[in-house]
């Protein structure tokens, strides 16, 4: 295949693919999709493999789109049924593809002639899934698939053009807010239907075979890159381990404090990553990670991002090939790879601590192009009713890195395969009964390093009005780990504030409870790990941070060795003194 | 009366003086004087002024387009700068929307954490809270707080200061009170309120425009002052105008008090010079193509208007504002950007660039590095002996030298090469028009694409090849189309209020005071201004969007009272645009109105059309032939006799067949074979494909 050809035909891809991702956030109702962009848009060939994926959108949204497809072609296989021009197709089995049950796909298949070349695809996290309790986030009790709410199993919305109203009567009548979610469902429908236009119109301009052999060599491109980097690391294997939090709450051993277990084997130029050792799957608490969908995009996500990381390697195109060169073992009934009906809708948190622990096995490879460890996030959904119907609101809380190699931890920022927004104080409070009372940085705490670990935030939501609150989060109790000589960052915290004066400790995970206007959640975020020694930290750079008022002056003595005189200036000999010493 | 259009690039300045009366117009080039451009400014109007045997008392008016703030800004040099805000959100500029730049990137940086405009040390809170929906105050605001911040950011040195509160859009009396007590207490303090800066939600993003209004003010006020200072001593006594991002011009005051709305200068000019390029032809649904070394700006023009970006499509050196500002796509793809092959064996041409120093190979400066202009080289596109009139030498065996290397690499032959470098160059331009036309409903094919910079007439066929385009115009004087651009402008200002309010349950009377408020704003600077009141316009717009949604949609409204028919006819409008940018509508949902908007036009004096042209013969006109490369079936190189012809010498009005290159002291146009080439009387040169 010519070289030119190919790489007109993957721009003229990653074109359509932003577009549909562009259209989709912009027509979109609920500010989890249109503002913290919890949502994917990728094309995929016949056959589910991934060839473009959205610039926008969270890569734990696009990431598993080749998954949902290729399990709706088994499922309509095995069914007898096949994909027609004019089929739109619903899915979001976390068994079959699909990352959660709240992150729903819209599948619209692409023809050339009569042939099936390949699909445009859409998934977008809805604010209800119909589960037991309002709102798709904080649905920690479920106990089984079912209690998750409804289950879409390559459902034909438009069936060969004509569009099944039983289905959409269906959702409209089972979810919560409905009003908004069906509407969300219709923009990935537009969307979706867009992109598919465009890859058609795309095929026709170049012809099937040119299009058919331009896709093989992107995807060959993409492996080539992949493999290459990994000839590169050192031959060996890595082992780490960190924990989650699971229900710090719950008298049953077995479900708090679970440990993670990430082993990387190098062999030759591809990759070994082996979850054995992770503990055994809960089976009535949904904190379990669906292997298609979750697991796969954590390690897919950090392998990349370590191993050609786009601040250093530039863009990469994002397509089957970079996941080739990547193997995943995991025991059936762990934690990372569950078997149904055990429930997973919770498993945002945890993935992500998966995400982080391959980090952490492959510290031990390549320290130089990794962060010490991350915090952790964390979603509220907020709810109430207004004149019968329900508002639902979802914040997800950053976390924070941990230093690197040549610089300091990002500071309050979505962590590894979660890259969502925040939604603007301004926004909320317009349009919903909630105040923001606060939101800043966390002073004080960050794990020390030569480069410290990211900055957490301090957010404080407080209800104007009677209404509900469920929270799904991890990292209240490990802190997130230092490296090279860095110390260990802080965990989070999350307390409610009655307006009655009490005051109550929250774990990281609570399932629904009533809230009462003048209420207050104060959400404390995690700061990450420090990287390398803290006592070959720049002084200057420890003086800064007193200056702004994130570090005591005792503690840049005390974690830093770095003594500041009486005008604020370093003491060079004291500090001398107290490095030595 | 004088017109006079300086436009200052990195490299050169350009000049252009008008007198529409006399219908004349004379152009001038100097080098730009980057450690005070108003050296260059004032000595390239002085030169101008000799060359076109004019007074300098003679100019009456001067436009600028100038580039200070936007390299303040894209260079992190700017003012030593502090914040006031309100107590509980200090770090809002840092914390951001909580969004990695990059998804798959450990050691990336953020813009706003890593160079931030304003410092934690002196982002100093306050006691004061507003809350929607009116901004009623539900904390007053500390003045003794406000007061001992002043002094201690004074005390730290501090010369800019923004003050930004929560909800202060909707109540700017807090932000109002606290600037006067911080001049109380730092008379020398240059204030930004983000209530004047940017009066709409979303904190971050607001705080973030007042904020880098802080940080480039003081040495844009500075920049102002120095050439206003010049231009007396020199007698030139024009006013002085200069070109916002909105397309329109402001006062110097104007823009010494809000340097932020001078991001886009330099490019809002060149949109606004090919516009007046498409008027020559009649042509007033255009995409306007500029490009230069290291990049390629894109301009939308639909019925003579240029379209304005979204306000959450606006950044500026990794920062959002939230400034209007014309809709210039732009991307890195340019004469100097770097072909190569990848780890991975895959053909990438640009971002990476070779600048102007070393530059291409074939410029002889030390580039090693195939680039756009080497493959054009190669081709045989740019004449050796006449490029930039001949001022510069080319060097073919350096390209021939590099693309060759390039060309073994991937296993092709060396015209395959260079032509697959163009090939990649115009698609992911044409993807980028794609971008700005069919993906937002507007079809291309009915457009016409004018072309100017140093290298927009090498591309433009190709790349309107690439979208179905018929009808490629190149302005006069391409080189220096943003200096014409800038004696097209009115004086323009946009006010906006936030409303918020929803279809159904409308206060008609409010959205009539808001629009009535504005528009007696804007009348008020253009009294200041000495606009004719009898001959200014307002235009009046809602940002629009489905009550849930999070993105808006510019709608007009109409003049007049605000009533039903009114607001029925501007939802209308919603749907249809909805419907057309993206391909969807919800006919049925409510509709929230977010904002609305005044644009106040004040007109000035313009540049006119030029003197019709006489031209000679194709005899005449044609310099030599050679052969030159072109893409033939399959895209394989093939080989065409090609005149290569004066642009000053060729016929008016006569169709000439391509393969032809027309050549030019600022410019090289590329006519391949099949299209035919027209030297209008009107003065661009028009390619129909």
């Amino acid at each position: 295949m010519d070289p030119v050809t190919v790489s007109v035909i993957q721009g003229a891809l990653e074109n359509i693919a932003v577009e549909i991702g562009y259209k989709l956030m912009r027509m979109s109702y609920s500010s989890i999709i249109r503002e913290s962009e919890d949502f994917g848009a990728a094309l995929v060939d016949a056959e589910g493999r991934g060839l473009a994926e959205s610039a926008q959108s969270t890569p734990l949204q696009s990431g598993p789109i080749p998954g949902y497809v290729k399990n709706v072609l088994a499922t309509l296989r095995a069914r007898g049924d096949a994909i027609r021009p004019g089929d739109v197709i619903m899915h979001n089995d976390p068994y079959g593809g699909a990352s959660h049950g709240p992150d729903v796909a819209f599948i619209v298949p692409v023809f050339h002639g009569e042939e099936l070349v390949g699909f445009a695809a859409t998934t977008a996290h809805h604010l209800d899934i119909g589960a037991l309790t309002p709102g798709s986030c904080g649905i920690v009790d479920a106990i089984d698939a079912y209690a998750e709410g409804l289950q879409f199993k390559a459902i034909k919305v438009h069936d060969a053009g004509r569009r099944n109203e039983a289905v959409w009567q269906i959702l409209r009548d089972n979810l919560r807010a409905s009003d908004l979610v069906v509407g969300d469902m219709e923009a990935q429908v537009a969307a979706s239907r867009i992109g598919a236009e465009r890859m058609a119109a795309l095929v026709g301009q170049w012809g099937l075979p040119a299009f058919r052999a331009a896709c093989e060599a992107l995807m060959d491109h993409a492996e080539r890159l992949m493999r290459q980097a990994i000839a590169r690391l050192p031959e060996g294997s890595w082992r780490a381990e960190t924990r989650i939090d699971g229900f710090l709450d719950d008298p049953d051993p077995a479900r708090r404090e679970l440990p993670l277990v990430a082993t990387i084997t190098k062999r030759g130029d591809g990759l070994v990553v082996d979850l054995t050792g992770t503990a055994p799957q809960v089976p009535d608490r949904p904190i379990n990670m669906p292997f298609a969908g979750t697991v796969d995009v954590a390690v897919w996500l950090t392998v990349r991002s370590v191993l050609l990381d786009t601040a250093v390697h530039g863009h990469i195109p994002v397509n089957e090939g970079l996941t080739r060169p990547i193997e995943i073992v995991a025991p059936r009934g762990c934690l990372a790879n569950p078997e149904f009906p055990a429930p997973t809708i919770a498993r945002f948190a945890p993935g992500n601590q998966l995400a982080d622990t391959v980090m952490k096995a492959l510290a031990q490879a390549v320290p130089g192009q990794v962060s010490a460890g991350i915090g952790n996030l964390k979603v509220i959904a907020f709810s109430g009713l207004r004149g019968g119907s329900h508002w639902v609101h979802m914040e997800i809380f950053e976390g924070s890195y941990g230093g690197r190699p040549d610089a300091d931890g990002m500071d309050a920022v979505d962590t590894l395969y979660a890259n969502t927004r925040n939604n603007p104080v301004e926004d909320i409070e317009s349009h919903l009964p909630l105040r923001v009372e606060r939101y800043e940085l966390r002073e004080g705490v960050a794990g020390p390093g030569r480069f410290r670990g990211g900055l957490g935030s301090v957010r404080e939501f407080r209800f104007l009005e009677d209404g509900g609150a469920s929270v799904e989060g991890e990292g209240h109790r490990f802190r997130p780990w230092g490296f090279a000589g860095g110390g260990d960052g802080a965990p989070a915290a999350l307390t409610l504030r009655r307006a009655d004066g009490t005051e109550r400790a929250l774990p990281s995970k609570a399932p629904h409870m009533p809230v009462r206007a003048g209420d207050l959640f104060v959400c404390v975020g995690p700061a990450g790990g420090g990287y390398g020694d803290p006592f070959e930290r720049d002084p200057e750079a420890v003086r800064a941070d007193v200056l702004d008022g994130l570090l005591p002056a005792e503690a840049a003595r005390r974690d830093y060795g770095v003594v500041l005189a009486a005008d604020g200036a370093v003491d060079v000999p004291a500090t001398a003194r107290a490095r030595a010493g | 009366m004088i017109l006079v259009g300086v436009d200052v690039g990195g490299t050169f300045t350009d000049l252009v003086l008008a007198e529409p009366e006399a219908g004349r117009t004379a152009i001038h080039k100097v080098s730009s004087t980057p450690e005070d451009p108003s050296v260059g400014v004032v000595e390239g109007i002085l030169g101008l002024c000799r060359s076109a045997d004019v007074a300098p008392s003679g100019v009456a008016h001067v436009l600028h387009g100038t580039t200070i703030a936007t390299n303040a800004a894209l260079q992190h040099r700017g003012a030593e700068c502090g914040m006031i805000t309100t107590r509980g959100y200090r770090d809002v500029l840092h914390i951001g929307r909580h969004q990695r730049p990059q998804h798959y990137s450990i050691q990336q940086r953020i813009p706003w954490q890593d160079t931030p405009l304003v410092k934690r040390r002196h982002r100093l809170v306050v006691g004061e809270r507003l809350v929607p929906p009116r901004g009623e105050v539900l904390v007053p605001l500390a003045e003794e707080e406000v007061r001992e911040a002043a002094r201690a950011l004074r005390a730290a040195g501090v010369e800019s200061i923004a003050v930004c509160f929560l909800f202060s859009y909707l109540n700017p009396a807090h932000e109002r009170r606290a600037r006067e007590i911080v001049l109380e207490e730092h008379p020398d303090a240059f204030v930004t309120l983000s209530s004047e800066i940017a009066p709409q939600f979303r904190e971050f993003e607001r705080f973030t425009t007042a904020a880098m209004n802080a940080f480039v003010g003081p040495e844009v006020r500075g920049y102002v002052r120095r050439l206003e200072g010049r231009m007396r001593e020199a007698g030139l006594l024009a006013d002085l105008h200069i070109m916002a991002s909105n397309g329109g011009v402001a006062t110097a005051q104007g823009v010494a008090e809000r340097p932020v709305a001078t991001m886009l200068s330099g490019p809002a000019a060149g949109v606004l010079g090919g516009t007046w390029a498409g008027a020559l032809s009649g042509r007033g649904d255009l995409i306007t193509l500029d490009i230069g070394g290291t990049s390629a700006d894109i301009g939308i023009v639909t019925g003579g208007r240029f379209a304005e970006a979204t306000a959450r499509d606006t950044w500026i050196a990794g920062f959002p504002l939230l400034t209007p500002m014309i809709d210039i796509h732009t991307i890195g793809a340019g004469g100097g950007s770097i072909a190569r092959v990848d780890a991975g064996g895959a053909f990438r041409v640009g971002p990476q660039s070779a600048g102007a120093v070393p530059g291409p190979a074939g410029y002889g400066r030390g580039g090693v590095r195939p680039t756009v202009t080497d493959a054009n080289i190669v081709l045989g596109r740019l004449d050796p002996g006449n490029f930039l009139g001949g001022a510069m030498a080319l060097d073919p065996a350096a390209s021939g030298r590099v693309v060759g290397e390039l060309a073994a690499e991937l296993r092709l032959t060396i015209e395959e090469a260079a032509l697959g470098v163009l090939t990649i160059v115009n698609a992911n331009m044409a993807n980028a028009i794609r971008g700005r036309t069919v993906q937002k409903g507007i079809d291309p094919r009915g457009y016409a694409l004018v072309a100017f910079g140093g290298a927009g007439p090498l591309h433009a066929v190709d790349v309107a090849r690439g979208l179905g385009v018929r009808e490629v115009l190149v302005p006069p004087h391409p080189g220096i189309t943003s200096a014409m651009g800038l004696l097209t402008t009115d004086l323009k200002y946009d006010a906006v209020r936030t409303l918020f309010q929803t279809s159904g349950a409308l206060d008609l009377s409010r959205m009539s005071a808001d629009f009535a408020a504005m528009e007696a704003e804007i009348a008020a600077q253009f009294a200041l201004d000495g606009v004719d009141p009898a001959r200014a316009a307002f235009e009046r717009a809602g940002d629009l969007r489905y009550a849930g949604q999070g993105y808006e949609l510019r709608v007009a409204f109409s003049a007049g009272a605000v009533d039903e028919a009114l607001v029925a006819a501007a939802l209308d409008r919603f749907h249809a645009q909805h419907r057309a940018e993206y391909g969807h509508a919800f006919p049925a949902s409510p509709v929230e109105i977010v904002n609305l908007r005044v644009t106040g036009l004040g007109p000035r004096p313009k540049l006119g059309r030029p003197e019709p042209r006489h031209g000679g013969t194709l005899v005449e006109a044609t310099l030599r032939r050679a052969p030159v490369v072109f893409a033939g079936a399959d895209n394989r190189p093939v080989r065409a006799e090609t005149a290569f012809l004066a642009r000053d010498r060729l016929p008016v009005g006569e169709s000439i067949p391509g393969p032809a290159i027309v050549l030019q002291t600022d410019s090289t146009t590329v006519v391949p074979p099949g299209c035919t080439l027209i030297a209008e009387a009107g003065g661009n040169l028009l390619i129909a494909l």
